[in-house]
């Protein structure tokens, strides 16, 4: 069975000095936008770290602590949930 | 003689900007998810520390994203052939399809994870759940299958109050289901009246909406039937006692409004040349500012509520 033959592609010109300055832009651009979204994914974690650490830190604290006045829940309930 | 020339060899395409990934998460549609899972939040009993709080809200958002760019990654050769949808950035060739899969998977799993281990599983399997049902149970298999898609596919857009509801409660009750609902409700008529005046659009690329496959005059009566439904259902949280009179009060304004407007849609005929379908656009633009205001109504009914008002 014979394969198709398909005709040769014309080999890809090189880019004139404004396209390659476009592209370089386009590549720079989209590398800042990583970073920043990379950097803000880091800040993040550590923010949910830490609350994590002091919601624990909290559940394990000692009887005595624990017993401590506490304020009132700030959002109370509406109906019957 | 073969006069034809050659074709001219282009030089390597522009890699998508960042604005086209961005674009892909369809931005002014996660505008009211953010919106309805911040009311969900809000109006739960109880509360949530403001950066985990956060932390859901983007996670909601970005999983949204994730399921809008699978579905535009998914519905790249419809989208060509539409006048609304072939400047996104697959069909336009701002953008390789792969890349827009790649992206959206990612997306979703990492919100999914992310509201796992920040949240709680429960809110992350909802989450998981909706990017399922957007991407996969409306996209793939309900939108190209049936007129009724987008009745079913609705529900994927009403997920956002109930995982905002649970990430505050960690439990499902009947108020964030009831929330559910009513998103789920107010999908049909918001989208068919979209769907009216557009309907060359989806008739074109061969998409089974409602008003190519039933007829205008039926989908007009759906319209309505499902806005008249759809008041009830708005009044039930107020009748049960979940919300207080403030939220009743609007929502029965609002929703009088809304049947009014469905009313002007799906009671008159289309005339035959010359029709600006003013009133299906002006249903299209007030079904959105409703359920803003309703879900709106619903946090300052909570807050009224606390101040005794």
């Amino acid at each position: 069975m014979s394969q198709p033959v398909t005709p040769p592609q014309p080999a890809p010109r090189p880019m004139t000095p404004a396209e390659l300055a476009a592209y370089r832009a386009r590549q720079q651009s989209r590398s800042r936008a990583l970073a920043v979204v990379l950097v803000l994914i880091v800040i993040l974690f550590f923010a949910i770290t830490l609350v994590k650490l002091r919601e624990e830190a909290a559940r394990h604290r000692p009887v005595s602590a624990a017993a401590a006045p506490v304020a009132p829940a700030t959002a109370a309930p509406t109906g019957t949930h | 003689m073969n006069t034809a020339t050659p074709p001219t060899p282009t030089a390597l395409a522009l890699d998508a900007d960042w604005r086209d990934f961005f674009a892909l998460t369809k931005p002014r549609v996660m505008t009211l998810v953010i919106f309805t899972a911040v009311c969900g939040m809000l109006a739960a009993p109880g509360s949530l520390n403001p950066v985990l709080a956060f932390t859901a809200i983007l996670c909601i958002a970005v999983g949204a994203g994730g399921s809008a760019a699978l579905n535009m990654w998914w519905e790249a050769d419809l989208d060509a052939g539409m006048k609304r949808t072939r400047h996104r950035p697959v069909p336009s060739g701002r953008m390789e399809a792969t890349s827009a899969r790649d992206f959206g998977f990612f997306l979703s799993g990492a919100s999914v994870v992310t509201m796992g281990l920040a949240i709680g599983w429960l809110a992350a399997a909802i989450l998981a759940g909706s990017i399922f049902y957007y991407a996969y149970v409306y996209t793939v298999w309900l939108k190209p299958r049936t007129p009724q898609n987008i009745v079913i596919g609705g529900g994927a857009g009403a997920f956002p109050p109930l995982i905002g509801w649970v990430a505050v409660t960690g439990h499902i009750t009947l108020m964030p289901v009831l929330l559910f609902l009513i998103i789920f409700m107010w999908t049909p008529p918001h989208f068919w009246a979209l769907a009216l005046f557009v309907q060359t659009d989806y008739a074109k690329v061969g998409i089974p909406m409602m008003p190519v496959v039933a007829g205008e005059r039926s989908t007009r009566l759906q319209i309505l039937a499902y806005a008249v439904v759809l008041l009830p259902l708005t009044l039930l949280p107020w009748w049960l006692g979940y919300t207080g009179h403030v939220y009743g009060m609007a929502a029965l304004a609002l929703g009088l409004v809304f049947v009014a407007l469905s009313a002007k849609v799906g009671l008159r005929h289309r005339a035959d040349q010359g029709d600006t379908m003013k009133p299906e656009k002006r249903l299209f633009a007030y079904s959105i500012l409703y359920l803003f205001i309703l879900f709106a109504m619903l946090v300052v009914d909570r807050v009224a509520t606390a101040y005794g008002v």
